[in-house]
């Protein structure tokens, strides 16, 4: 495996391996992690010689090749560089971490985190792919808010985690739409190729689009204006991860992008005012704002932010030179600013207060901790003989530079946020290690074990050597770094430390003083220990805004929800036919429409019929709301003329079919009807419908009336158009002598079509399943649970009493003696299906009529106990033999559902003729049968059990099982 | 035929044998019952994984496999037809299967009656739509899912189910007519229920048919379009989603993806190039109703708050995206579509099944208090004054959190999961379409898609975060659960799937790709069903 596949891997891989170790296990952890990050900067280090020499180091893994998106590991001079960078802080940050994480704190999951997160960062650093750039970069948010939300007992932690992963992921997602666009302006999304398309993209008409994008991402994730407010919020962080990401490494990923992009988006206009103003105000605003914190992390935040301003301001600018400076100056905060970072985690560890206020005099117990913090700051307000202040001279320049002689703002406002820095490193150290001893701190402090001190030494070490000898020590690196993101255009430069009397010693001197001078105004004249407001500054509140939109936009969101969709089933069925109708128009609006005459005349007695199956339809829906029974008996109606034209156009089979379902679908809603509550017509209310009420439903009248107009017109375009070409001919001319019956309907049911019937008896099946199993827990509200007037008889009678030997005796015998008849009926339809109207379904359906005639008059005890049915076996029975018949036809070597009709000659009977087809429809016999009496037992028990619970007595389940009838439990 | 040509069918025999065989067996038996269905799911696991071996064996565009039902020859006869396409739905919905039957085998199958047979028959009917060819039988399978559907919807009753579930039956019921119709038109013009054959017919056919027929398609449509949540279409799913038990609403990720499949698999047969007039027809509507949907599940999910809504809206995001997705143009977009499908489908699954798990964890109570302290908790800069000593979290809490944040990438689509290889595809294909130089034709619907996969990915992450730091960052909101591996492992099982189509994205891809190739290229797929020849000579 390649190494530098393995420098981005091997923190992952010591991620998984840290979260598996055991709570308590600091030690092993902090070797674990301390390895893993040597490991990355070792593996680093070996490929100096390759990249000193100019080369690109790439290694591709295919990935998702088809879409141009491999894992391409590149790195060139600027990478190593970083690579460097983030192993090697990454290394002291765990050494740091071992002494800082308290023992009791649950540290895998830290160290774990802390590992991914680096493996993340390396990952954006040795990206050879913009769409692998953005994924490593969301997985730098992502760890980074598991990091700030380590302690997430705190609310202050987990505020800060959402707040930074709400804003950084959003930049995120910015920088991921950019890519995409970037990837297809250049028509490859390998950054070589990127690279090198400079003039393309910067030319291009999307190049404002790819710039803003990409602006977003970066300055979000360093923590630009405006921006910039999650980072101070993500000091809730615990001390080295704010050391780790919000100093060094994270926030640096936002200018890392900009440094790496420099060459293709940089060099326009447009780039300078988005970056650089953005820049610009962040340096300024950053700086200013830093003086004025209590909270010791909170001033290094703001210092972190105005920092990054600066780089950001000198890639702005956009000149080469500038650029050199920024990377520069990218190396020398970071060092610098991890150092503090841990020094103020020293502090708060040792004292147990990070409050400037509370804090002072700390020189006397913590005397090197004070020298090494004191270095650092220097650094970090630009005091000579030190890292912070080449870059910042540079920097300097560069405003001069560019500005020419007649602006001097820019000049102007960096000596400024130079004056801001000094003053708050002024205050940093001052009220920390000097002035009158603290009292009342929550713990004694001393000087930390030697180790947690040790990183802060080798930082502070890097500073100073740096600072005074910088062309012997950062020198090469650097110079690699920026040839390879400056190419040709690297300009000449030169890091000596003294420049000679010029304008930027001036201005360093000047904001040198004038910090210092401005601390002290500040110390007489304003007292900032007891402000407690930003002056000027306070009235914008990013974290407030933040809050504040982001209630705002989930507010919106549910209110625009709520008007767009809908809970009620009404509107739903309303949008269901309207989109139906605009669905149907669509072809209209640009196809031709063709409209023909009626090819035969009408039939006066055929058009009545229709007339008041047409009326009866009607005239159910409008009584369906509070006449339910004269609905369905309308319904019924309707259905009726449904059977009636079925036998007028010869097709006796579908007529006897629909006669049979009608009866026995009317019944069974008839015995569902009885459970429903009654509903009042606003009459007898006394309410009168207001006019928003009359307007929809005149609305939704002119709906109905275009939908049944429309499927008027489609039944007419269908019935009145040639049916030349159809396959209906075939099943006429087959049927006899393929299908072996002369009843075409029937065969093409349980023939050419049996899996359609197959498939429906199931549906039969699953259905009464699904009935039986929601009315099995079923409660039927309290307004219908009393008993209609006939079953309440003061006298005592049950429906089953009534049967043998009350009123309904004489009926219920002529019911009793039919039972056979229809029996005898229902095996006749079935034999004659094949050749004749009838068949398994409308055979059961006779049946299942036969036993529900036995329920009405006899009462569901009493048919129960004389008559023992399983309808689940009947059902399964059912399902299975046309399941098993259908396979037989595998035996044979045919299809599923091949028929066979052999004829045996059985004795004294002769020949018979045996299709396979006839025990097919033997199944959907059995199923119908089982379908209907579970449906009907299901609704039958209904008042068995609400008799019983208003009685408070009833059958035990044993007793119900013995009869044979169904358990309910 | 040899007992392997039946191959394909045993998707719909095997759950409709294991379903017939469980209904008369006692509720008490559990056991068996569990044992037999599990059997089944993982037989067709083995079954679809077979197929989808078969299917990739073959070169061109024609299914790898038919099945002439009853030895009719076609048209005449039903016949099932299985590409790559069927058989990656059908290997999608048994891992759904195995995943949530084993999780409802811990609970939830107890709380009402005939659960395991009516899972095994929405098995049956959602493995029939995909490989049927036939539009009257797809209009049969869509029945017997919707059937048992209703029953599992509705299984465990209760108020808020019976509301839920009853809604969604009109609903269905309604587009079950729908569908009716548009299946009655198509035949009027085509003349023909066989899909290849009527692909076939329509590039000679007269203007007035192919308006009818056009009329029928778009009618047709509305039914899947329905099934598949686009948006107005689409009230009934969230609430009905959050009602059903966790296992039955994991299961249903797959029903979105029903509709989706027969409007893909439909469109591109019946409107391809060669359609002539009709080629593409209502491409545009479906891009814009896929853009629609996605709106307004990002805004719904945006104001959901619990994490049932929230996944009731992922399930009408993914459909929008896929909507959306399977309008654009091209082998490249379907592709995409397709593998952003599989990620989707396995993560809302999983997701359905987590937050069964994480209501058992949160405590009602604390969990108010924990809302209230955040809303009030004073501006500014709050100095630490609690312990700086985290709290060591329990293993099955980290299990949750773990699956959790996984789901949450998948679902938002957030790196490094498939979710964002999946978005990422879509918008490099939606903009691979359009001349970049020529900026201002870019038709404005494009940048919409882009702005709507960014945004709804936004959506997601803030409610999810919102809604996950109350649930497992606030102190002492959650009783430690116990997890039971046979719950947990269904979850691990899923994610897991998402991690591996993930890391072997490639040739995945490059799956899916062959499958888009073959769609695009209907005519191949209608001539080689239409081709198949019953046992024993031209016909029977």
């Amino acid at each position: 495996m390649s190494s530098l596949v393995l420098i981005v891997l091997l923190p992952f891989l010591g991620s998984c391996l840290a979260a598996l170790l055991p709570a308590n296990a600091r030690n092993w952890e902090a070797w674990l992690a301390g390895s893993v990050t040597l490991g990355c900067a070792v593996l680093a280090l070996l490929q100096y010689g390759a990249v000193a020499g100019g080369d690109v180091l790439r290694t591709t893994v295919s990935w998702l090749p088809q879409y141009g998106l491999n894992l391409i590991f590149r790195m060139d001079g600027f990478a190593w560089l970083f690579t460097l960078l983030v192993s090697v802080i990454g290394f002291l940050v765990v050494l740091y971490a071992r002494y800082y994480m308290s023992p009791e704190d649950p540290v895998p999951r830290f160290f774990s985190f802390l590992l991914a997160f680096m493996g993340a960062m390396l990952g954006v650093v040795l990206s050879g792919n913009l769409i692998q750039l953005v994924l490593f970069w969301e997985l730098t948010s992502l760890t980074s808010f598991m990091l700030i939300g380590y302690w997430h007992h705190r609310a202050d932690a987990r505020r800060g985690a959402r707040m930074a992963f709400t804003v950084t992921a959003t930049g995120g997602l910015a920088l991921f739409a950019g890519m995409v666009i970037l990837g297809q302006i250049v028509g490859s999304y390998d950054l070589d190729d990127v690279l090198v398309a400079g003039d393309l993209v910067r030319a291009h008409d999307g190049y404002l689009w790819v710039l803003g994008l990409v602006a977003l991402g970066a300055l979000t994730k360093s923590a630009q204006f405006p921006f910039h407010f999650w980072l101070p919020r993500a000091m809730a962080a615990p001390t080295p991860v704010s050391a780790f990401l919000h100093s060094a490494t994270m926030v640096k990923a936002g200018v890392f992008l900009l440094i790496r992009f420099w060459p293709v988006l940089a060099g326009t206009e447009a780039w300078s005012l988005i970056i650089g103003g953005a820049g610009l105000a962040t340096l300024v605003i950053g700086a200013f704002l830093a003086i004025f914190q209590h909270d010791l992390k909170g001033l290094l935040a703001y210092s972190t932010i105005s920092h990054l301003g600066l780089i950001t301001l000198l890639l702005g600018i956009g000149t080469p030179l500038a650029a050199v400076a920024a990377i520069f100056h990218t190396i020398n905060h970071a060092t610098f600013k991890a150092s503090l970072f841990m020094a103020a985690g020293i502090i708060d560890h040792e004292t147990g207060t990070r409050d400037l206020r509370q804090l002072g005099g700390l020189r006397h117990l913590m005397p090197i901790t004070t020298t090494l913090a004191m270095v650092a700051a220097a650094a970090m307000a630009g005091v000579p003989l030190l890292n912070g202040f080449l870059s910042k001279e540079m920097f300097f320049a560069e405003t001069i530079d560019v500005s020419g002689s007649m602006n001097w703002g820019l000049p102007l406002a960096a000596t400024l946020a130079g004056l801001f820095s000094v003053t708050y490193s002024l205050r940093f150290i001052h009220e920390v290690f000097f002035g009158p001893p603290a009292r009342d701190l929550p713990r004694v402090p001393h000087e930390p074990p030697y180790w947690m001190r040790f990183p802060i030494e080798a930082l502070v070490l890097a500073c100073l050597v740096v600072g005074v000898v910088p062309g012997l020590t950062i020198g090469p690196y650097l110079h690699l770094a920026v040839v390879s993101v400056l190419g040709g255009a690297t300009p000449e430069y030169s890091l000596s430390v003294w420049h000679g009397f010029n304008l930027p010693l001036l201005m360093s001197v000047a904001a040198l003083g004038g910090g210092v001078l401005l601390y002290l105004v500040l110390e007489k004249c304003l007292p900032v220990r007891s402000l407690d407001k930003v002056p000027l500054l306070h009235r914008f509140d990013g974290q407030r805004e933040f809050e504040r939109v982001l209630m705002a936009v989930t507010g919106f969101a549910g209110r625009v929800q709520h008007r767009l969709t809908s809970q009620r089933l009404q509107p739903q069925l309303m949008w269901l036919v309207l989109v139906t109708l605009i669905a149907g128009l669509l072809p209209s609006l640009r196809g031709v429409t063709d409209l023909r005459e009626l090819p035969m005349a009408l039939d006066p007695a055929f058009a009545m019929m229709w007339l008041i199956g047409g009326i009866c339809a009607v005239a159910a829906a409008y009584q369906a709301k509070y006449h339910r029974l004269a609905a369905l008996a309308l319904v019924g109606g309707t259905g009726l003329v449904v059977c009636l034209t079925f036998a007028w156009f010869s097709a006796p089979d579908l007529a006897l079919t629909q006669l049979a379902v009608e009866v026995v679908t009317t019944v069974l809603i008839l015995l569902g009807l009885r459970w429903l509550p009654r509903r009042l017509e606003p009459k007898e209310l006394g309410i009168q419908a207001s006019l928003r009420d009359r307007v929809r439903r005149s609305r939704d009248f002119l709906i109905a009336t275009l939908g049944g107009g429309g499927m008027a017109l489609l039944a007419y375009l269908v019935l009145t158009r040639d049916q030349s070409e159809s396959i209906a001919d075939f099943f006429l001319e087959k049927a006899l002598p393929e299908g072996g019956g002369t009843n075409v309907v029937n065969v093409i049911l349980v023939d050419f079509r049996g899996f359609d019937t197959f498939g429906e008896i199931a549906v039969l099946g699953i259905v009464a399943l699904t009935v039986y199993a929601l009315l099995r827990r079923f409660r039927p509200a309290p307004e219908s649970i009393h008993l209609s007037q006939q079953q309440d008889d003061p006298e005592g009678y049950t429906p089953s009493k009534d049967a043998e030997e009350g009123s309904l005796l004489v009926p219920g015998l002529f019911m009793r003696a039919l039972m056979p008849v229809l029996m005898v009926v229902s095996i006749y339809l079935f034999m004659r299906g094949h050749n004749m109207p009838g068949g398994g379904f409308v055979a059961g359906l006779v049946m299942s009529v036969a036993i529900i005639l036995q329920y009405m008059v006899g009462g569901t005890e009493w048919v129960e106990e004389k008559l023992p049915i399983r309808p689940h076996v009947w059902i399964s029975s059912g399902l299975l033999l046309a399941l098993l018949t259908g396979l037989g036809a595998w035996v044979f070597g045919y299809p599923f559902l091949t028929t066979h009709s052999p004829h045996p000659v059985l004795p004294l009977v002769g020949e018979v003729p045996l299709p396979s087809a006839f025990l097919f429809d033997l199944g959907v016999f059995s199923l119908v049968v089982g379908a209907t009496v579970l449906v009907l037992i299901a609704l039958g028990h209904q008042s068995v059990r609400s008799h019983r619970s208003s009685a408070k007595a009833g059958d035990t389940p044993d007793e119900n099982r013995q009869r044979g009838a169904i358990r309910w439990s | 035929m040899n007992l392997l040509d039946h191959l394909i069918i045993v998707p719909i025999l095997l759950p409709l044998l294991v379903g017939a065989a469980l209904v008369p067996v006692d509720e008490h038996r559990r056991r068996l019952k569990v044992t037999v269905g599990l059997c089944s799911t993982f037989g067709l696991l083995a079954t679809a994984l077979a197929l989808l071996w078969q299917a990739d064996q073959v070169s061109g565009a024609a299914p790898s496999a038919t099945y002439l039902l009853g030895n009719w020859s076609l048209p005449f006869g039903i016949a099932l037809a299985a590409d790559r396409l069927t058989a990656l739905m059908l290997a999608l919905t048994a891992v759904l299967a195995c995943a949530t039957l084993m999780f409802a085998a811990a609970r939830w199958d107890r709380v009402g009656v005939h659960f395991h047979a009516l899972f095994q028959f929405m098995l049956v009917g959602v493995n029939g739509a995909f490989l049927t060819n036939d539009l009257f039988n797809l209009f049969v399978f869509f029945e017997v899912m919707l059937a048992a559907s209703y029953g599992l919807l509705l299984h465990g009753s209760g108020k808020q189910r019976v509301r839920a579930g009853l809604h969604y039956v009109a609903v269905n019921l309604a587009a079950s007519s729908v569908f009716l119709i548009g299946v009655a038109l198509i035949y009027a013009a085509a003349g023909s229920l066989n899909m290849a054959d009527i692909a076939l017919r329509i590039p000679p056919m007269s203007p007035a048919d192919t308006h009818l027929l056009e009329t029928g398609a778009a009618i047709l449509a509305v039914a899947f379009l329905v099934k598949s949540a686009i948006w107005p279409l689409n009230f009934w799913l969230p609430g009905s989603y959050a009602a059903a038990t966790p296992p039955v609403a994991a299961m249903f990720a797959i029903m979105t993806k029903v509709g989706i499949y027969v409007l893909l698999r439909l469109w591109l047969l019946l409107f391809s190039d060669e359609a002539g007039d009709s080629a593409g027809f209502g491409g545009e509507w479906l891009l814009y109703g896929g853009l629609a949907t996605l709106a307004v599940a990002s805004l719904g999910m945006l104001a959901a708050q619990d994490f049932k809504r929230l996944a009731g809206y992922s399930v009408i995001a993914s459909s929008g995206t896929l909507l959306a997705g399977i309008a654009i143009e091209g082998v490249g977009a379907t592709a995409a579509a397709l593998y952003y499908m599989l990620g989707s489908t396995l993560a809302l699954a999983a997701f359905f099944l987590l937050t069964d798990l994480l209501e058992r964890i949160r405590d009602f109570g604390a969990n108010l208090l924990a809302v209230t302290v955040e809303a009030f908790e004073a501006e500014g800069m709050v100095l630490p004054d609690q312990d700086e000593v985290g709290v060591a979290i329990p293993a099955a809490l980290a299990f949750l959190g773990m699956s959790f944040v996984l789901c949450t990438l998948m679902l938002t689509g957030m790196p490094p999961l498939s979710g964002f290889i999946g978005k990422f595809a879509l918008m490099a294909t939606a903009l691979a379409h359009h001349d970049l130089t020529q900026l201002a034709q870019v038709p404005v619907v494009t940048w919409l898609l882009l702005v709507l996969l960014v945004v709804s990915g936004l959506a997601g992450i803030i409610t999810l975060m919102r809604l996950g730091i109350r649930l497992f960052w606030v102190p002492a909101s959650h009783k430690v659960p116990r997890l039971r591996l046979i719950e947990a492992a269904p979850i691990a099982g899923l994610l897991l799937g998402c991690v591996l189509i993930t890391v072997q994205a490639g040739p995945v891809m490059g799956f899916l790709q062959r499958t888009a190739e073959a769609l695009h290229d209907g005519r191949a797929f209608a001539e080689g069903v239409m081709n198949s020849a019953p046992v024993g000579g031209e016909v029977n």
